[in-house]
């Protein structure tokens, strides 16, 4: 049996008096996008964090590919991730910010310019990050996941400042890295986005699990994603 | 690790920064030497240590200092800027990332403390023939300057690359170095002579003594001491940024 392409089993972490995410167990079948739900303050980017070796659990599991992100052996082959959109050093052109990675990351030269092709950043390529903008940047986020070819995505607000065509955009290609058999987990606040976009849906709030499973059983019923969001996360009152 | 290494000096070229770096030093390199060249009494300048210790022995303390804000600043910038989180995605063994942001500040280091002796040895020279005084120094106190500031400019980015994996935050980080050197260590124990003979023994008066500026000590000696500053600050440095999460 392969090993899910993200699982969580009771994954808890606090900081000092605050707890961040309790008891949080979920897993990602391959192959599908999981939009993952939550308000401010819900846990969300600490989870990613934690699966992505970025923080340490204060217990329990945060697995991709059943190991610890920090064991993969060539993790950006594996795993693609954002989590800002605004990792870069201002000075620095796109290009060259992409170069630095693909050589960290053992992959080819040529893919720097493929993935900027990909992301349709080739003419700005070469200008300092400071001069792009915030739709720019997310794109420029993306092609520095997309380098490794990697099997999972994991995109923290991927469409914050993206234009009604960058969005029509994000939607395609995130349904497309799917169908080829991609696994995607995207944190979202656009309700009505993902909507369109997610199979699966895991919800969390105050750290703990509050929904997960497919979008078609959420939102049975004729039962809209906001209703069944707002209903989950108590913010209905 | 060649790769992460290779990515890390990418990185160092790809933006200005350190020729701002170059730019500075060398600015206060000359200004220095040609300040207390220039403008000193004749008498104060004549003898070989004397030369040594006032004009010729600027490029070294310059280039240590700058060497190691460098070598901090392949954090902090990292920190600041948030390339810090992509750069852990692609090589989340940390271990890997202190080594290549070591070695690559080392060798750029390296080269900051040599340029920065040479223009130093340059500059003092021609000041002191200006003013016909002649050049006490010999062959080995050259080559002392030269690869003592060298080798100090080396182990001075190293300690920076620790100070920054420590402080992540860049201003404090880069004031702090300055400060150590350019207050508590030449002001409080240089000057008010805080601690006595244990002056000798601090990070930047070590550098000094490297490149041939304290009589007491050799050069090699204090190029070994000040290897021991350096490795327990690489290893602060490993240490921090093994165990603490990244925001």
């Amino acid at each position: 049996m392969t090993a899910a392409a993200i699982s969580a089993r009771s994954l808890t972490k606090r900081y000092r008096d605050v707890v961040a995410v309790e008891e949080l167990s979920f897993s990602l079948p391959p192959g599908t996008v999981t939009g993952f739900l939550g308000p401010n303050g819900a846990g969300k980017t600490t989870t990613l964090r934690l699966l992505l070796g970025l923080a340490e659990p204060t217990s329990g599991d945060a697995l991709v590919f059943g190991r610890r992100y920090r064991e993969l052996d060539h993790p950006a082959r594996r795993v693609g991730a954002v989590l800002e959109s605004n990792d870069f050093h201002p000075a620095r052109s796109g290009r060259d910010h992409l170069r630095a990675l693909a050589i960290a990351a053992g992959v080819a030269a040529t893919r720097v310019d493929d993935v900027l092709a990909l992301v349709e950043l080739s003419g700005a390529a070469r200008r300092p990050v400071r001069t792009y903008s915030l739709g720019m940047r997310q794109r420029l986020g993306l092609a520095g996941a997309l380098l490794g070819e990697p099997e999972l995505l994991i995109l923290d607000e991927p469409a914050n400042g993206l234009d009604p065509a960058g969005m029509h955009w994000l939607r395609r290609f995130l349904r497309g890295f799917a169908t080829d058999g991609g696994t995607v987990l995207v944190s979202s606040h656009g309700l009505a986005e993902l909507a369109q976009t997610v199979d699966e849906l895991v919800i969390i709030d105050r750290g703990r699990l509050v929904a997960t499973g497919a979008l078609d059983e959420l939102t049975a019923g004729g039962r809209s994603l906001e209703d069944a969001y707002l209903e989950l996360t108590g913010e209905l009152s | 690790m060649s790769a992460q290494l290779r990515a890390e000096l990418l990185k160092q070229r790809t933006t200005r920064t350190n020729l701002g770096l170059v730019a500075g030093m060398l600015a206060l390199v000359l200004a220095a030497v040609l300040l207390h060249g220039l403008l000193l009494p004749a008498e104060n300048l004549t003898d070989g240590d004397d030369q040594v210790q006032v004009v010729f022995g600027w490029g070294e303390v310059l280039g240590a200092l700058f060497a190691a804000l460098l070598g901090a600043m392949t954090f902090t910038a990292e920190f600041r800027h948030g390339t810090i989180r992509p750069t852990l995605l692609v090589t989340p063994r940390r271990g890997q990332v202190v080594a290549s942001k070591l070695l690559a500040s080392v060798l750029i280091g390296a080269a900051f403390g040599l340029l920065s002796a040479g223009v130093a040895v340059g500059a003092a020279s021609a000041a002191l023939a200006a003013r016909d005084i002649d050049v006490q120094i010999g062959t080995s106190d050259y080559a002392a300057v030269l690869l003592g500031s060298t080798g100090a400019g080396a182990l001075w980015a190293a300690i920076g690359v620790g100070v920054g994996a420590v402080v992540r935050q860049q201003v404090p980080a880069l004031v702090g170095i300055s400060a150590w050197l350019l207050f508590v260590e030449t002001v409080l124990i240089g000057d008010a002579d805080l601690v006595g003979d244990l002056g000798r023994f601090t990070p930047g008066a070590l550098g000094r003594a490297a490149s041939g500026q304290e009589p007491l000590l050799a050069p090699g000696l204090a190029l070994l001491l000040l290897a021991l500053y350096a490795a327990a600050a690489a290893a602060a440095g490993w240490r921090a940024t093994s165990r603490r999460d990244v925001a």
